[in-house]
């Protein structure tokens, strides 16, 4: 595909002057290789600077410009034109990740998503004395969380999880994940206490294995596996605690 | 402190995979395997017809029945349930099966609920309703399967 022109829809909203989402289009050049968010930065930067947005590093690594792209979250850096579109004239969708408030255009109210991510306990907890050097782990133990470490919290996955639509108090697979990534580290001493916090009525009994999250995860981490590592963990402790 | 689901999601998948084993074993007997008595041949067809049961079908809805007893789908059923041989196995199996289709089902129910209800005294009260249906739906069914062929 050669150099093109492509129309962008973008669900805008101001809550100071709009009464509720709209969508807006705009006519932009693109080049195949170009990221998605290249071409949202080429709206605001020439057409309309009233655009808002969230990024930061452009390359994949801070998470803060994850919006639903095409119908699917995604992250706007991480993702090229050549995979959104056929060829000239077609049609590429930003809308911000559903189920949570919307500030402004693409950007959404995170507390709740990092109110859930807090709660989790995401820190080593230790019981003994810090060491003199570092806590050594060995290359196996590690093998068992690594694919969960490489999580950005870009949120891809809580937004996509239909059992967030439905409820908003459901602590959802990022923060999950987070759990899973702690309570299965070999030099954490917390499972309990964080087995305790998914182990609720908005917690890991409410992932029904749809795959959504791993759909949307732009790290690919393969988050059901992991959270249904957690769901045995929790229930042979349950059934340990009773015995 | 712990809210444990933990029980109901590990018998949601122990039941999960008894309910492909019996499903299929419930559809092969009673809906499409003709020699095992199928009941539902005239609903399945577009013939509208008596299936025509094996004569050791017949002859045991007559035994039971009565000379002129005629080997409808239910009587096959109820013959099968009253067998001296079988009805255990068949009334173990359909009571087994029912227990199992009830938990899953309304485990299931109760997730979709508490999905949109997220009120605790709500949750409360649309989980002790939904198992109580069910409890009343076991209790029925088991009267059923139980005396089935009495």
């Amino acid at each position: 595909m050669a150099e093109m022109q492509l129309n962008i829809e973008i669900k805008r909203y101001n809550p100071e002057d709009d009464d509720g989402p709209h969508w807006e289009s705009y006519e932009v050049p693109a080049d195949p290789l170009d990221s998605a968010l290249s071409l949202l930065l080429h709206v605001k930067w020439h057409i309309d600077g009233t655009l808002s947005l969230r990024k930061s590093c452009a390359h994949g690594i801070c998470g803060s410009d994850a919006m639903q792209i095409n119908g699917e979250n995604k992250l706007a850096c991480s993702v090229l034109v050549q995979d959104l579109v056929d060829g000239d004239g077609d049609t590429i969708t930003y809308a911000p990740l559903p189920s949570a408030p919307v500030v402004k255009d693409l950007i959404i109210d995170q507390s709740r998503f990092f109110e859930k991510y807090r709660e989790v306990k995401p820190w080593l907890i230790t019981d003994g004395p810090a060491p003199e050097r570092e806590r050594e782990q060995s290359p196996e133990e590690h093998a068992m969380i690594e694919d969960a470490t490489k999580c950005i919290m870009c949120g891809a996955c809580t937004h996509a999880c239909p059992s967030t639509w439905a409820d908003p108090d459901y602590l959802g697979p990022a923060a999950m994940l987070k759990a899973y990534r702690y309570t299965f580290d070999s030099r954490d001493d917390g499972a309990e206490e964080r087995l305790d916090v998914v182990d609720s009525p908005d917690g890991l009994w409410k992932c029904y294995t749809i795959f959504n999250c791993n759909e949307a995860c732009p790290k690919d981490i393969d988050i059901t596996r992991w959270l249904s590592a957690l769901k045995r963990r929790a229930a042979t402790s349950q059934a340990s605690t009773k015995a | 402190m712990a809210q444990t689901n933990a029980l109901n999601w590990f018998l949601h998948r122990i039941t999960g995979t008894f309910l492909i084993f019996m499903l299929i074993t419930h559809f092969w007997v009673q809906h499409y395997d003709h020699q095992a008595a199928s009941v539902t041949h005239e609903v399945v067809t577009e013939k509208n017809e008596m299936p025509d049961y094996p004569d050791e079908a017949k002859e045991g809805v007559r035994a039971r029945l009565g000379p002129d007893a005629a080997a409808t789908p239910y009587q096959v059923v109820m013959q099968r349930l009253a067998d001296p041989v079988y009805a255990v196995l068949w009334k173990g199996f359909n009571i087994l099966f029912l227990v199992v289709a009830l938990h899953h089902g309304f485990y299931g129910l109760n997730n979709v609920m508490t999905d949109y209800i997220r009120a605790p005294m709500g949750r409360l009260i649309a989980r002790t309703l939904s198992w109580t249906v069910a409890l009343g739906l076991l209790i029925i069914g088991m009267y059923s399967v139980i005396t089935a062929g009495w």
